[in-house]
């Protein structure tokens, strides 16, 4: 479903390229949680695959629609807009000339799933809600919006922790009956080892490692921080990361 | 103030409103700055004179000058969208130009309608009905229009641009119905306005954009904007408001030539109470 090859992105003012010659394959309804440092280039990859930025170099091909959510909930939800209508409006591939109104009880039945109480706010204006109510009406929209590719940046990081895992397992098990091949960026190494099919950590630009089947469920929280500082280690002594002009 | 006053701005108010209800569109529901209410109305009503002039029937007219403003709100859109001119200065250029185009149209600066006959009669009361089924006949297609699917990808494109990109909605498409629409409004208002006075004078549209504007945002201080009906709301209610608030300062003894400095004042003061609400 996304196929990278050799892709490189450098900025302006950054002497180091942000991404190094990344070989990425994702299959369909394959679940890839990314770690790494500050800096390492997660984003980057992330709006490479978006389409937001563009390879320097290299090829990157995407098959079907890409859906995103982004830390920034102002970017992915209409805070102007109920949560009625921004449900309506992320799921409308095929738009027609009747009243929106009419996808309600499906909708309803769509945050009732959520199972976090959000129900009751279905016609307030969006921006009324916190951030963390807005990251999961956004996770939800993205969800319900048919795309075979979903892309989550660290999309629960203004939720409690309880509300973060209900989150996170509502997302799993979305993504998994529904076959939607998902990217999920998260700082949360406890995440990074409970959830999905694959583990990739990126330092510097590069993919450092990939873990899948046995080599990812065989991981302990200590020996993936362990893995996780030896590579920033690494920085520390060597040239000190990027140069900003 | 008499009464004959207050049924004045009722009437003049009501074609307000179908202005104040253009403007809101572009600014309001697509984010773009637009100004061609100041040549799209004098269009309307140069294109109305002309065909009632020409023994065309009075709601032909009506329609053919519609078409003819909506067109220039599509020139403007084009403008912006092709060659990347600020939506403003689009139509700011346009409005200059189309005062050209007025005078190409009508062969003189104002022409007289007295005895060619038109829509309204001399009784306020079945005027003000029948500007009143026109503001109607505007405004109840586009109510519903945005709660359908498309009214509501509509509206996403002002409120979040990029996230109706994201949604693959032609933010293009978009943006030159709306400005169609808007453009239609100003021509409607035009030619009611031309017939309401039987006489045109290719210099009506100067500062009608500050007075749509105010009405606006009087409507909108009034009743807010926080729902979809209000929203709608605001531009009818402000316009009717804002004819009789220049009533009152007419009979108070403002000199007319007084009235676009008052028009002016009311707008900045509605801006700097909006601030002020939202600061505090």
């Amino acid at each position: 479903m996304v196929q990278l090859q050799g892709v490189n992105k450098s900025f302006s003012g950054v002497f180091e390229p942000v991404l190094k010659k990344i070989n990425l394959s994702l299959g369909k309804g394959e679940y890839c949680v990314v770690i790494g440092a500050n800096g390492s280039g997660k984003s980057t990859l992330l709006k490479i695959i978006s389409g937001e930025y563009e390879a320097d170099s290299g090829s990157v091909s995407r098959r079907g629609d890409v859906s995103q959510v982004v830390q920034d909930v102002n970017k992915g939800t209409i805070p102007a807009m109920t949560m009625l209508e921004n449900i309506a409006l992320s799921g409308m591939k095929m738009p027609r000339f009747a009243f929106y109104k009419r996808h309600k009880s499906d909708i309803l039945d769509k945050v009732r799933s959520l199972n976090v109480g959000l129900e009751k706010y279905i016609d307030n204006p969006i921006g009324v809600l916190s951030g963390g109510q807005r990251q999961t009406i956004a996770t939800l929209m993205a969800l319900n919006s048919g795309s075979r590719i979903l892309l989550l940046d660290e999309h629960t990081s203004a939720l409690d922790p309880k509300m973060q895992r209900l989150l996170m397992e509502y997302t799993a098990r979305s993504v998994r009956e529904k076959e939607i091949t998902t990217l999920m960026i998260t700082h949360n190494m406890e995440d990074a080892l409970n959830y999905g099919d694959r583990l990739i950590m990126m330092h510097r630009g590069r993919i450092v490692e990939d873990l899948s089947g046995p080599r990812k469920s065989q991981l302990t929280i200590q020996k993936l921080l362990d893995m996780f500082h030896r590579f920033e280690d690494q920085t520390m002594v060597g040239d000190g990361g990027f140069n900003v002009d | 103030m008499s009464i004959d006053l207050v049924l004045n701005g009722l009437q003049q108010g009501l074609v307000l409103a179908i202005i104040a209800y253009g403007i809101m569109i572009p600014f309001r529901f697509l984010d773009f700055g637009d100004l061609t209410a100041d040549g799209a109305y004098p269009l309307g009503g140069a294109v109305c004179a002309v065909c009632i002039m020409g023994n065309v029937h009075p709601i032909v007219a009506i329609a053919i000058s519609m078409v003819c403003a909506g067109l220039m709100g599509i020139c403007t859109a084009l403008i912006h969208l092709k060659y990347r001119i600020n939506s403003m200065l689009a139509g700011i250029i346009l409005s200059t130009m189309i005062y050209s185009v007025n005078l190409r149209i009508m062969g003189k600066p104002n022409v007289a309608l007295f005895d060619c006959g038109g829509l309204f009669g001399s009784d306020i009361y079945t005027n003000m009905l029948v500007i009143m089924l026109f503001l109607l006949i505007c405004m109840v297609p586009f109510a519903l229009f945005l709660r359908t699917d498309y009214g509501l990808r509509f509206r996403a494109v002002g409120l979040n641009p990029g996230l109706a990109k994201l949604q693959g909605i032609s933010i293009a498409k978009y943006t030159i119905f709306g400005l169609f629409i808007a453009g239609s409004s100003f021509g409607l208002a035009g030619s009611l306005m031309v017939q309401l006075q039987n006489y045109m004078d290719v210099g009506i549209g100067v500062g009608i954009l500050i007075h749509g504007l105010a009405s606006l945002m009087i409507g909108e201080a009034i009743v807010g904007n926080a729902t979809l009906n209000r929203q709608l709301l605001a531009p009818v209610l402000g316009a009717l408001v804002y004819q009789q608030i220049q009533g009152v300062a007419l009979s108070f003894g403002l000199a007319p030539s007084d009235l676009k400095f008052f028009t002016g004042s009311i707008v900045l003061l509605v801006i700097a109470l909006k601030c002020r609400e939202s600061k505090g």
